[in-house]
C-alpha cells in the first residue's frame, strides 16, 4: 500500500528536519520508519495524516526532535565541505596564477566569517523549511537566499580588501607549496571520507580550461567562451550522473 | 503545568499499562487509547512518549517483520517500566479519590 502524496513528503520534511538539527541517522531512521508503518496502516484504515500528527507539524516535529540527542560527530561530516570548497578554489586560483600565496589579514578574517555565516545560514534555513510544509519551488528560493547573502558578504570583503589597508601575510615559495599540498591532502582525504567527489569535479570544472587554454593561440575572448563552455559542460555531465545514480536507486527501493 | 503536560502524564502512565498488557506495536497502542476515548488526542503523540520511556530505561523493543510496509517495533515493559506503572496507579487512585472529594462536597 502506497502513501499519498502529504504523508510521504511529512516523512522526508521530519528526515530532513532532524538531520539538520544534528540527529544521529540510525536513530532518525528508526523513528521515520515507525511512523512510516503508522501512517501506511491509518491511511489504509482511512484516516489522514493530520490525525497522527495533529495540527501543527512543525510542532510535532520538534516534539520528536526533543526526544533526541544531537549527534554532531555525523553532522560535521558536512562542514568541510563548506569550509573546504572556498578556501582551494582560493589557493588553487591564486597558485595556477602567481605562484605565491600572500593574502591580507583583512582577507583571511572575511574568508573565515563567510563560512560561519554561510553554514549557520543554511543551517537556519533547512530548519525553517523542513518544519513548514511548504513547496519545493520556495524551498530552493529559501534555500538560496543564505547562500546569496554569505557570498554578496565575500564580495564585499573583497571589494572593501582593495580599500583597507591591513598587514599581508605572505607564505613564500615553500609555505605556498606547502599550503596548497595540504589543502590538496584535504580535499582527497573528505571525498575518501564523505564518499562525494563534489569538490574534485567542481575544482577541475573551474581551472581545467584555465590549464589547457593558457598556451593557446586563441583570443582572450574565445578562451572566455570555450573555457565557460569546458566549466558548465563537466558540472552538468556530474550533475547528471549524480540524478542518473539517485534515479536508479529510487527505482531499486521501490 | 499546563493542560497539555498533564495530559501527557496520564497517557505516559496509560501507554504502560497497555504495554503491560501485551508486547504491541505503536498503531496498536494509538488504536487502544482512541478505543478508550482518548480520541482527541493526535495519533502520533504516543511516539515522543514512547522514545522518553526507551531513553529512560521503562520500556525495551525489538524489530519484527510486518506483512506489509516496513519493520514493525515491537514496546515491553522492563522492571523499571513495571515499577512506574505500579507507582503511576497509585498516583492516580489518590488523585482520582481527592478529585471526586471535592467534587461530591462542592457540588452538594
Amino acid at each position: 500500500m502506497a502513501l499519498t502524496q502529504k504523508s510521504r513528503k511529512f516523512l522526508e520534511d521530519l528526515h530532513i528536519y532532524l538531520l539538520s538539527s544534528g540527529k544521529n541517522l540510525n536513530e532518525i531512521k528508526e523513528i521515520t520508519t515507525e511512523l512510516e508503518d503508522h501512517l501506511i496502516e491509518a491511511e489504509a484504515n482511512g484516516k489522514s495524516i493530520d490525525q497522527i500528527v495533529g495540527d501543527s507539524p512543525s510542532a510535532y516535529m520538534e516534539s520528536i526532535s526533543g526526544e533526541m540527542k544531537p549527534d554532531l560527530a555525523s553532522w560535521a561530516k558536512y562542514f568541510p565541505l563548506v569550509l573546504l570548497g572556498p578556501i582551494a578554489f582560493t589557493i588553487f586560483g591564486d597558485l595556477l596564477d602567481n605562484g605565491v600565496l600572500a593574502y591580507s589579514l583583512f582577507n583571511i578574517i572575511g574568508i573565515i566569517v563567510y563560512t560561519l555565516l554561510f553554514i549557520m545560514g543554511v543551517s537556519i534555513v533547512f530548519k525553517y523549511t523542513s518544519r513548514k510544509q511548504t513547496s519545493v519551488t520556495k524551498e530552493i528560493i529559501i534555500l538560496s537566499l543564505p547562500i546569496i547573502v554569505s557570498m554578496l558578504f565575500y564580495l564585499l570583503v573583497l571589494f572593501l580588501d582593495t580599500m583597507i589597508d591591513t598587514p599581508i601575510v605572505n607564505f613564500g615559495e615553500i609555505g605556498s607549496i606547502v599550503l596548497g599540498s595540504v589543502i590538496f591532502i584535504l580535499i582527497i582525504a573528505f571525498s575518501i571520507w564523505s564518499k562525494t567527489i563534489i569538490i574534485p569535479v567542481v575544482l577541475l570544472a573551474l581551472f581545467l580550461p584555465d590549464i589547457l587554454l593558457k598556451e593557446t593561440a586563441l583570443s582572450e575572448s574565445s578562451k572566455l567562451i570555450i573555457g565557460m563552455f569546458i566549466t558548465y559542460s563537466l558540472i552538468g555531465l556530474y550533475l547528471f550522473y549524480i540524478f542518473a545514480k539517485e534515479k536508479k536507486k529510487q527505482q531499486g527501493s521501490e | 503545568m499546563s493542560q497539555t503536560q498533564m495530559m501527557k502524564g496520564i497517557i505516559d502512565g496509560c501507554l504502560l499499562a497497555i504495554i503491560d498488557g501485551n508486547e504491541c506495536y505503536g498503531y496498536e497502542m494509538a488504536e487502544r487509547l482512541g478505543d478508550y476515548g482518548f480520541d482527541a488526542v493526535s495519533e502520533g503523540t504516543i511516539y515522543p512518549l514512547l522514545m522518553r520511556m526507551q531513553r529512560e530505561g521503562l520500556v525495551t523493543s525489538v524489530r519484527r517483520a510486518s506483512t506489509a510496509g516496513p519493520q514493525r517495533k515491537y514496546y515491553s515493559l522492563t522492571k523499571e517500566g513495571k515499577q512506574a506503572l505500579a507507582e503511576f496507579i497509585l498516583r492516580w487512585q489518590q488523585l482520582e479519590k481527592s478529585v471526586n472529594a471535592v467534587l461530591k462536597k462542592e457540588m452538594e
